[in-house]
């Protein structure tokens, strides 16, 4: 090439280093020869690296160069002046401030503990000292700090050193920062102060601190009391309140157009005394037509784009609660209904105690990319596969919310919320009907064990009349007739005033046989014996002497007999002319028996027993009115001695099996084996009391089932 | 730990600021502009400075971006002529064949006499004045301020081959006039 202005440019190229070897041969060639061209290479390298390079350094030795003028100064002064005091204002306001540069006076400015202090404690901003980590996200870590303004303590959160670096993670700080600010709700977190940490230049935000306890605590430690048999319906009420609560924050974001999408129990607080903190607003989609939207910083918006970029990294380390979409990253898809989804997700915790896609996790060995297909794949897991008592219409409720299509989900987080609290709502009228069933339950056995009482201050009442005495030692058949008689009169006048009593007598043991410890053989005789007419019950007799009568001992007698004295038996016996299996009420009676000495020689000489209608008694009962919609009283042979059902008495059931007639409270039965009360955890529908009169003998259950 | 203090950097940065600003864009005004708008900005992005580097070397860091937005700006606002004929010095070093004009760059040092950086470095900042600013903002994107070739075509909205043209111009330019006025101090110095 000869023509010298190509070759300047060669020259000119070369200084950028851009020249092809060909290139290179032809410039050094031409450069060989003095001239132009070579002045021209040597001018112009010597002017680049004049001003390039160290230019910056060098600079400050352009003594010639003017600076600014005073006039620029005073004028620069004035404007960063307005500037650092806007700033503090908008700091001191709170929220969307930045920097703190608290004072920036010579001695006040900002002054710092350095960043770690000995005892691990720093200061932040000289208003917040750092007491603790209490944890750490993916984005920032949250501290337990002391405001020395307020003297209360705060959570202040900030970002994590591996993110400070990062634009964006800045941004995303500044998001989460805003979008907690902008959501004023009781049951979202209060966020105090957004700011700089005047020592390191590092953003925090203040916020109110609500404790460590979560939703997740709250949730193990409800199934954990669950499987002992410790709690009941109404701890799962308490979470149940706690869940709308939560939907009540989250429908108050997606009012603002704010969508959590990150919802696990996890990123829920429960204070103390019962408050709800929805936390961790980190995630959370700006919907563009939003109210929101036209408040949040451009930064804040912005990133929005940015956080959909990155969801797939961030979600990912808890994807256990993660809805499809997310899962199949279908960001245009996300919006309300998948905090519905979140929010089932949380109904199934609470109701299962774990995570809806637990199973999936152990099964693929918590490979998160594998749990992560799966979600976005497979059916939605439900509530039953892990319990099957879950009650049948929440776990509706939690199936609809977590549906994998949007459109079959609720349509909103309030819908969700109207349907858990209408569910609510049932069972509190459910659990009030079973309440008032319960205590009908417990105040029919009190009224018969009353009549119990009542039952046996009489026999021993009447062990101790004159007469009974009298009738040991009388020597005359005179005497014995004048004492006979007057028992007889006070008999009478016992079962007048008792009319559930069937009769009353005064018995002498005619021989005694001791087989052993337990059994004794023998017979008895009635001296006096009062009763009332068997269908005609106002008319109570004396039983002629001619027809009174002489029995064998049987258990119950045998029982009574070997009592000390003034010790009382009662029990529901067979009479002693049935047999156990009797079909009929008529065949048991409720006995009460009270042995008497001699007391020259102090053995037993005989004993006074009642015979109380039990029947009667149990048809009283009956006559009130009850809540319950059946009741049923079985004694021990498992035989239905009465049964009511909607206020009327089924008299057909009598004697026959409850297993035949009342199916439903064969698990109660069960329960009564061995336990006084049958309490149903489950769905609250049936109660059983049950009376014991004598260990080991027959008894009574009532057995109740609610409305 | 190094932490900001905006009340003060006019009195600290100002000046250096502002020499460094005027350098590139040849305006005092236009350079006390980028100054206030670095500061404005330092202070409202003040968190962003983690105080890992120096406070002076953050604010240039602003004020590097500020300048280029102002060339920009500039460049978008003024009406500038097809530089093409206007603006080619090559007429005046080459002749028509394509060879150099006798004389056409006036460069003849002093032999043993080592270059003065600093003194070269005023005598250019003189000559860039004299470029035409299409031409000059090339140069400074490019060399002062080491901007790959693509950064310079994307800020200035021109093509590869533009820049190229301008750029050689610009040296062409910057030779003829360092060289002639380096020739002038230097033989006024020798007189005196």
């Amino acid at each position: 090439m000869s023509d010298d202005r190509k070759i300047s440019e060669l020259i000119s190229k070369s200084l950028r280093h851009e020249l092809s070897k060909e290139e290179s041969r032809e410039v050094a060639d031409h450069l060989g020869q003095a001239g132009e061209a070579k002045k021209f290479a040597e001018i112009s390298r010597l002017i680049q690296d004049s001003v390039s390079g160290l230019h910056v350094e060098n600079l400050a030795s352009v003594t010639n160069e003017a600076g600014l003028t005073q006039d620029a100064k005073k004028r620069l002064n004035e404007s960063v002046a307005s500037a650092i005091s806007e700033k503090l204002s908008l700091s001191q306001a709170g929220l969307i401030s930045k920097g703190v540069y608290a004072e920036t006076t010579d001695s006040g400015r900002g002054s710092r503990t350095g960043s770690a202090q000995a005892d691990g404690q720093r200061q932040v901003n000289s208003r917040f000292n750092l007491i603790r980590r209490l944890g750490q996200g993916g984005l920032g870590s949250v501290w337990l700090a002391r405001d020395e303004t307020l003297g209360r303590t705060v959570a202040i959160k900030e970002l994590n050193a591996n993110a400070l670096e990062s634009e964006k993670s800045w941004e995303r700080f500044q998001r989460e920062a805003e979008i907690t600010g902008q959501l004023e709700h009781p049951n979202v977190v209060p966020l105090y102060q957004y700011g700089v940490d005047c020592d390191s230049g590092e953003p925090f935000y203040a916020m109110r601190f609500v404790g460590k306890r979560t939703l997740a605590d709250a949730i193990v430690e409800y199934h954990d009391r669950r499987e002992i048999g410790e709690t009941g319906a109404l701890c799962l009420h308490r979470l149940l309140t706690v869940f709308l609560d939560i939907c009540q924050a989250i429908a108050y974001a997606h009012s603002r157009g704010v969508v959590h999408r990150d919802l696990k129990p996890e990123n829920v607080a429960l204070d103390n005394f019962g408050q709800v903190i929805v936390l961790d607003w980190g995630l959370a989609k700006v919907l563009e037509d939003g109210e929101l939207a036209s408040k949040m910083t451009n930064t804040a918006c912005s990133s929005n784009d940015i956080l959909n970029q990155t969801m797939h990294g961030e979600v990912v380390g808890t994807p256990l609660y993660m809805s499809p979409e997310q899962a199949s990253g279908d960001l245009d898809r996300i919006g309300e209904r998948t905090d519905v989804y979140g929010l089932g997700a949380i109904l199934f915790s609470i109701l299962t105690g774990k995570a809806p896609h637990e199973r999936s996790a152990t099964n693929s060995g918590s490979d998160v990319d594998s749990i992560v297909k799966i979600i976005a794949e497979s059916a939605t897991p439900q509530p039953v596969d892990y319990d099957l008592s879950i009650p049948n219409e929440l776990e509706m409720i939690c199936v609809k919310s977590m549906a994998r299509k949007q459109h079959l989900r609720f349509e909103s987080v309030q819908k969700l919320a109207d349907a858990v609290e209408s569910w609510i709502a049932g069972q509190s009228g459910k659990q009030a009907a079973y309440e008032s069933v319960r205590m009908e339950g417990r105040e029919l056995r009190a009224d018969l064990q009353s009549r119990v009482r009542d039952l046996e201050r009489n026999v021993r009442f009447a062990s101790g009349l004159p007469p009974i005495k009298a009738l040991i030692s009388a020597k005359t058949s005179e005497d014995v007739s004048v004492w006979r008689e007057r028992l007889s009169i006070i008999f009478q006048g016992l079962l007048k005033a008792n009319p559930d009593y069937s009769s009353i007598a005064y018995c002498r043991v005619d021989q005694l046989e001791t087989v052993d410890l337990k059994n004794l053989s023998g017979s008895f005789s009635e001296l006096v014996r009062v009763e009332r007419h068997s269908t005609d019950l106002s008319n109570i007799r004396t039983v002629p002497k001619s027809r009174l009568a002489t029995y064998d001992f049987d258990d119950y007698m045998s029982k009574v007999v070997i009592q000390k004295p003034d010790e009382v038996h009662t029990s529901l016996v067979c009479d002693p002319m049935c047999s156990v299996d009797a079909k009929s009420n008529d065949a048991i009676g409720l006995f009460s028996a009270v042995p008497v000495y001699d007391e020259e020689t102090e053995e037993v000489f005989g004993f006074v027993v009642i015979n109380a209608n039990i029947e009667k008694m149990l048809r009283q009962q009956m006559d009130r009115r009850t809540t319950a919609e059946e009741v049923v009283v079985a004694c021990d042979i498992f035989h239905i001695m009465m049964h009511s059902k909607n206020g009327t008495l089924a008299e057909d059931s009598v004697g026959k099996k409850v297993a035949d007639q009342a199916e439903h409270f064969l698990p109660a039965i069960e329960h009564l084996q061995t336990e006084t009360d049958f309490i149903d955890e489950t769905d609250s529908d049936i109660f059983g009391a049950r009376i014991w009169l004598n260990p080991g003998q027959l008894g009574l259950m009532y057995l109740l089932k609610r409305k | 730990m190094a932490e900001l203090n905006p009340s003060n950097w006019v009195e600290e940065y100002g000046d250096y600021l502002f020499r460094y600003a005027n350098s590139r864009l040849r305006d005092a005004s236009a350079a006390e502009e980028v100054v206030q708008e670095t500061f404005l900005a330092g202070v409202r992005y003040s968190e962003q400075f983690a105080g890992r580097g120096s406070e002076r070397g953050w604010l240039i860091g602003i004020l590097k971006r500020k300048i280029i937005d102002c060339i920009r700006a500039r460049k978008k606002h003024s009406q500038v002529a097809p530089y093409e004929d206007e603006h080619d010095p090559s007429a005046q070093m080459f002749d028509a064949m394509g060879n150099w004009k006798p004389g056409a760059v006036k460069w003849a040092p002093e032999p043993g006499k080592a270059i003065e950086l600093g003194e070269l470095q005023a005598v250019v900042n003189n000559c860039l004045k004299t470029l035409p600013q299409s031409q000059a903002d090339v140069f400074i994107l490019s060399v002062m301020e080491e901007m790959d070739s693509e950064d310079v075509c994307q800020e200035l909205e021109i093509t590869p081959a533009n820049m190229w043209v301008r750029m050689h111009r610009a040296r062409l330019r910057l030779a003829k006039c360092v060289g002639s006025k380096w020739q002038v101090d230097h033989e006024v110095e020798h007189n005196v």
